[in-house]
């Protein structure tokens, strides 16, 4: 420590603004705190839990962590933390932690996948795994062998394990649980704009007049951000309005100027409605400036299914599905088009009654004109939307009609601002990815969006979605940087990157998460790996997946801190370090990146996932995996062995050598004298005081070189120069975050729009025009000309610097309530635990606030099935049953005909009761809502 | 904790593993390794994972039933940790622009007289600076036009007392604050906490000088 305290409040600048404000500081009163936490050492972090990315600072004492306080320096959440945040304090002292890899073993020792637990070596858990990715290669090739990623991986785990899987196994089975909360929005961007992540910013808050919250329960899951909500307020309650538009009323409603309750699916008839009324009715709200410079308008088709099980895969053949699960499985084949839905498709040909043959034709879209969009729009009048959404029975229709001309009218307001939220509601859809495309629609006409306070503004429901699994690209069908494997020249590009053959990488990404899940069902999926997540928890249709685990022919590894239900359906159990044991960094919502260092050291002989990662990779060569491999569909990856010599690797060269550990990486140096590492452990790189023997049954001393840098600043090396800047790696150790595209070390606050974004300026520059927004994007951006109905002329024309209004209508979902099932089940989180409560049902504080998932229920509902709050009732779908206790009077008031049960709670497993169908885009699974029947149990 | 135990064991055993292992020799041990923990021992619920029988159950709340300025007070979990609410909160939520119960009780004007926890004076700080666009189209923090958000020098810290007006950003008491039930935890937790205040565990400190402590994460003060 060069400074004194005193030396440092007195030559430093936040003395200065602490005087500037007048805040005293008497010098006995700091000496006294000097002395009292004297022997604690205060560190910054950033939370654990979800995608808001505030920041914390967190003290350890006697290698301990201590205390949690907020960070008044913190953007995000300026001194104040939810409860979880202030929680993460005690998350990695639950008292089960895991300390030890735990194989499946007979009563002679060797694995038996029917066998219980032993403790056994790292040595052993590699061998074990070792041999079977191998066995799941020579039986399935690559795509055998598969990964459950997550968006809670730091961002160099995240890019260690993307590039152990698809430089090293060439497997693109690697898929994050994001898949299941944001691939929706991502899409979205995707189509509207070309390029991932939201225009805005969080400081669109304090800058709006507007706040609508479009299927977000903000007051619960992203905490901080409904606090600065409530603190806009209440700074000003007659002009800022806020309304929350839902399915269910919950404590987002409790400070809303309105709550709009919706049946569910029907926010892609409330968005339309708004649309129209801008087209129809208000025409002089149009920007046509803006929407003639800046928009196209498109269509794509719509029977493309609900992401479900075809009838000619494997396990549907085999009749693993029950007839009534087929009930609605079946419908991904045809579906006969329902009174709802029949007036929003008629300009698609249809009518009531006919069959719908459905076939997935994946993204594809193309240009139409503005009249044949206003012919789309036409059906959503106020009688049509009102009618198939009103979501409360009881609520009076022209009351719910004045709610909706409201919301349409604060829309439409001239010189209002308004920002559009959303979280999984709009994601989790089977329909989603159409619904994040229709939030831009209406935010474009206005001229409404990436401008300070207003925009369409897509929440992250997990800590780093945005940052590891989308900017890293942790995806099936993702590389760094928003590129794409399907793409030979982003293949090229990362290869020469990566320095591995060109040819090495797979062009075929298809298997996504739930595919996944389907292929380890199908016997094709061999081995597969859990990292930072628990799909065995969270997977709707869960019986299928645990069941496939336990009883195919295949091995499952998972890694955690805490032995989750993935954990316990795993053949070899692998213990992680947890988050404040290892040097990470997050990327948040806002496209804020946040590290943060090791505070302290993991548990018993725990080991961080990087190092799980880069140790796997000790044990497969050059020969192992660059030979010819099969994929499926006939289709093979070349041998690129000679290509591989040509750069002076050999068969005996380990992946180790080339991805982790070559000349690149080993310039990062260890400097313990110097910012940041002095005074900081660094388990991975410098080994630790506990030496755990690793992987090769020797103490494991560290790599020697700074390998968490490294595989930032070579991830980070991606995005430079093309619209996904970062700064360097020790900046982000000295500020609380950066917002990319970071250009010359300043981030960016408003995307795409020309004076805040220099991409923006200088695509403007380049196409020798002073539009006030480019949207730069370069996915998707030539298309051909058609209809509604389809394509009438294949002539590809460009849309440079364009962004897109979707034609997409309203349509039912797969499965609504009926005699049998009379009740929507919608799932989700409470604010005190963190998806499947693997560590916030460890800290005291959070599980004695909620130590049960409770199913939420209308009153009137239990009286007519003659059940008692708080008494047990069974919840029932197609897919199987849960026992829950009823509670008419909590934080969720649904209107009668729903219920909302979180998945929080193993005792609890509601997504035995969920239906794994999903968006066909965008491959989320809807958890929103399925039918089910409630009884007495 | 019986798991933990067995953890224990296992961990000897496979110490007493490494040693018999030669430098470049693959385990051969496999005998020494016993399958000792069930797949039920594990994690939360120890019922049957794959069938939903009558056994499995939730663990029902078991809130306190005290009435509010009954004086139970809970403890802190650290210093500085938001305190857990000791009594019935039935019928007080929910919490509206025009209607916070909480804060009939729990006003530092009220709460003595009231057998209440007061809200600490954090509670009436505004940290956040405020934030606004300026005429030529410039985000400003505190009317200053910025580059970035946040900076080395930390210069754009803001502490402003809000008076007696309850901070904004604290509006929603449920934020932080929640009731607790009586049972016992499905796990222990291991966590230690360091009170350097004597009154640590009931009292709030995190004030004056407290709010800048250990911010400079890069002098290490």
């Amino acid at each position: 420590m060069s400074l004194s305290r005193r030396e440092f409040l007195k030559s430093s600048a936040a003395a200065s603004a602490a005087a500037a404000i007048g805040m005293s500081v008497p010098a006995e009163l700091q000496a006294a705190a000097n002395q009292a936490e004297g022997d604690w050492r205060w560190d910054k972090a950033a939370c654990r839990f979800c995608g808001t990315g505030c920041g914390i600072m967190m003290a350890t004492k006697g290698g301990k962590i201590v205390a949690v306080k907020g960070d008044p320096a913190a953007p995000v959440n300026r001194g104040l933390n939810c409860i979880k945040g202030y929680f993460n304090a005690k998350i990695m002292y639950g008292a089960d932690r895991l300390t030890q890899p735990l194989l499946r073993v007979d009563a002679n020792g060797k694995f038996d996948k029917q066998g219980k637990f032993a403790p056994v070596s790292w040595e052993r858990a590699f061998d074990e795994m070792e041999f079977h990715i191998k066995k799941a290669l020579k039986a399935s090739g690559p795509e055998g062998v598969g990964v459950f990623a997550s968006g809670q991986y730091t961002v160099m785990e995240g890019y260690a394990a993307q590039k152990m899987m698809k430089a090293g196994f060439r497997s693109n089975a690697i898929d994050p649980n994001a898949r299941h909360c944001m691939a929706s929005a991502v899409v979205g961007f995707y189509q509207t704009f070309g390029i991932d992540e939201p225009s805005g910013c969080y400081d669109d808050i304090e800058l709006t007049d507007t706040i609508i919250s479009w299927g977000s329960n903000m007051a619960e899951m992203h905490p901080i951000l409904w606090s600065r909500v409530t603190d806009r307020k209440l700074s000003d309650p007659e002009r800022v309005k806020v309304i929350n538009i839902s399915t269910y009323r919950h404590r987002t409603s409790d400070l809303a100027d309105e709550e709009i309750i919706f049946t569910p699916n029907t926010d892609l008839a409330l968005w339309n409605y708004i649309a129209r009324e801008i087209v129809y009715n208000n025409p002089e709200a149009i920007d046509w400036d803006f929407v003639k410079k800046h928009i196209v308008f498109c269509a794509s088709p719509v029977n493309m299914g609900y992401g479900m099980r075809r009838s000619d895969e494997k396990s549907i053949k085999e009749g693993k599905y029950t007839a009534l699960e087929m009930q609605t499985i079946d419908k991904e084949m045809k579906k006969v088009v329902s009174a709802a839905e029949a007036p929003a498709l008629k300009p698609y040909g249809y009518k009531e009654g006919d069959v719908m043959v459905n076939e997935n034709a994946g993204l594809k879209h193309w240009h139409i004109s503005f009249e044949e969009y206003k012919k789309f729009l036409e059906p959503y009048t106020l009688d049509y939307v009102a009618k198939i959404s009103k979501g409360n029975p009881d609520e009076d229709i022209n009351e719910f009609k004045r709610k909706l001309q409201l919301l349409a009218d604060l829309y439409i307001e001239k010189d209002r601002k308004v920002v559009s939220f959303w979280t999984m509601g709009m994601n989790q859809h089977t329909r989603g990815t159409w619904v994040n495309t229709l939030s831009y629609n209406v935010h474009f006409l206005l001229n409404k969006q990436a401008k300070p306070g207003s925009g369409a503004f897509s929440l992250t429901g997990q800590p780093s979605a945005c940052g590891t699994a989308r900017e890293v690209g942790t995806f099936c069908h993702r590389l760094p940087a928003d590129m794409m494997v399907a793409n030979p020249k982003h293949r090229e590009i990362t290869e020469n990157r990566w320095k591995i053959p060109n040819g090495t990488l797979n062009p075929v990404g298809n298997q996504h998460i739930m595919k996944i899940h389907r292929d380890i069902e199908d016997g094709y999926i061999k081995f597969a790996w859990v990292n930072v997540c628990n799909p065995y928890q969270d997977t709707a249709s869960a019986s299928h997946w645990i069941k496939a685990a336990r009883e195919m022919d295949n091995f499952i590894v998972t890694s955690d801190g805490y032995p989750g239900i993935s954990a316990k359906v795993s053949d070899l159990i692998l213990p992680s370090a947890m988050i404040y044991e290892k040097w990470g960094a997050y990327g948040n919502a806002e496209r804020r990146t946040q590290h943060w260092r090791q505070q302290v050291l993991p548990v018993g002989n725990a080991m961080s996932d990087t190092w799980q990662w880069v140790e796997l990779s000790k044990r497969f060569t050059v020969g192992d995996v660059w030979g010819a491999q099969p994929l499926r569909g006939d289709k093979s990856l070349p041998d690129v062995r000679q290509a591989a010599y040509a750069m002076g690797y050999t068969d005996n060269t380990t992946m180790y050598e080339i991805l982790f550990a070559n000349k690149e990486a080993k310039s990062y140096k260890i400097d313990l004298k110097s910012f940041p590492q002095a005074g900081y452990d660094n388990t991975e790189c410098n080994g630790d005081t506990r030496d755990v023997v690793g992987s090769d049954g020797k103490v494991f001393k560290g790599y020697g070189f700074m390998i968490h840098e490294y595989l930032f600043e070579e991830y980070a090396s991606f995005g430079r120069g093309h619209a996904h800047d970062l700064a360097d790696f020790t900046t982000y150790h000295k500020v609380r975050g950066l917002k990319w595209p970071v250009v010359d070390g300043k981030e960016t606050q408003w995307r795409f729009n020309t004076q805040y974004d220099p991409y923006a300026a200088k695509a403007n520059k380049e196409a020798g025009t002073t539009n006030s927004h480019a949207f730069y994007g370069t996915l998707a951006k030539s298309l051909a000309q058609g209809d509604l109905m389809g394509i009438t002329d294949k002539t590809q024309l460009g849309l440079a610097n364009k962004a897109k209004i979707f034609a997409r209508p309203y349509m039912d979902p797969p499965e609504i309530p009926d005699e049998n099932y009379d009740t929507w089940l919608c799932t989700g989180r409470v604010l005190e635990h963190w998806h499947t409560g693997t560590m916030t049902m460890r800290v005291p504080e959070l599980y004695r606030a909620v130590p049960e998932a409770l199913c939420y229920m209308h009153p009137q509902d239990a009286k007519d099935k003659g059940l008692k709050q708080g008494g047990l009732a069974w919840v029932e779908s197609r897919r199987g049953r849960v026992k829950a206790r009823i509670e008419t009077r909590g934080r969720n008031r649904p209107s009668r005909g729903l219920v909302f049960v979180p998945f929080f709670d193993e005792k609890v497993f509601i997504n035995k009761v969920c239906a794994d169908y999903t968006c066909p885009q965008s491959g989320q699974t809807d958890f929103k809502k399925c039918a089910v029947k409630i009884y007495q149990a | 904790m019986k798991l933990l135990s067995k953890v224990t064991v296992g961990l000897f055993t496979a110490a007493l593993l490494f040693v018999g292992c030669g430098n470049d020799a693959k385990p051969t041990s496999q005998e020494t390794v016993k399958p000792t923990i069930s797949e039920e021992s594990l994690g939360l619920r120890k019922t049957n994972l794959y069938a939903e029988e009558a056994e499995t159950i939730g663990h029902q709340a078991n809130y306190s039933t005290a009435v509010a300025g009954s004086g139970n007070m809970i403890k802190r979990a650290f210093q500085d940790a938001p305190p857990m609410i000791p009594h019935d909160i039935e019928g007080m939520l929910i919490i509206t622009i025009n209607d916070n119960q909480c804060t009939t009780c729990h006003m530092p004007e009220v709460a003595e007289s009231m057998g209440a926890t007061p809200l600490p004076s954090s509670h009436f700080t505004d940290f956040r600076p405020a934030t606004s666009v300026n005429n030529e189209g410039r985000l400003t923090k505190n009317g200053k036009a910025i580059v970035n958000t946040t900076n080395v020098n930390m210069d754009d810290i803001s502490i402003k007392s809000t008076g007696s007006h309850l901070a904004g950003s604290r509006f929603n008491c449920t934020l932080c604050h929640a009731p607790q039930s009586g049972d016992d935890l499905a796990v222990q937790n291991n966590f230690e906490p360091d009170f350097t205040n004597k009154d640590g565990a009931s009292a709030s400190s995190w004030s004056g000088t407290k709010l800048m402590e250990g911010l400079d994460t890069i002098n290490g003060i």
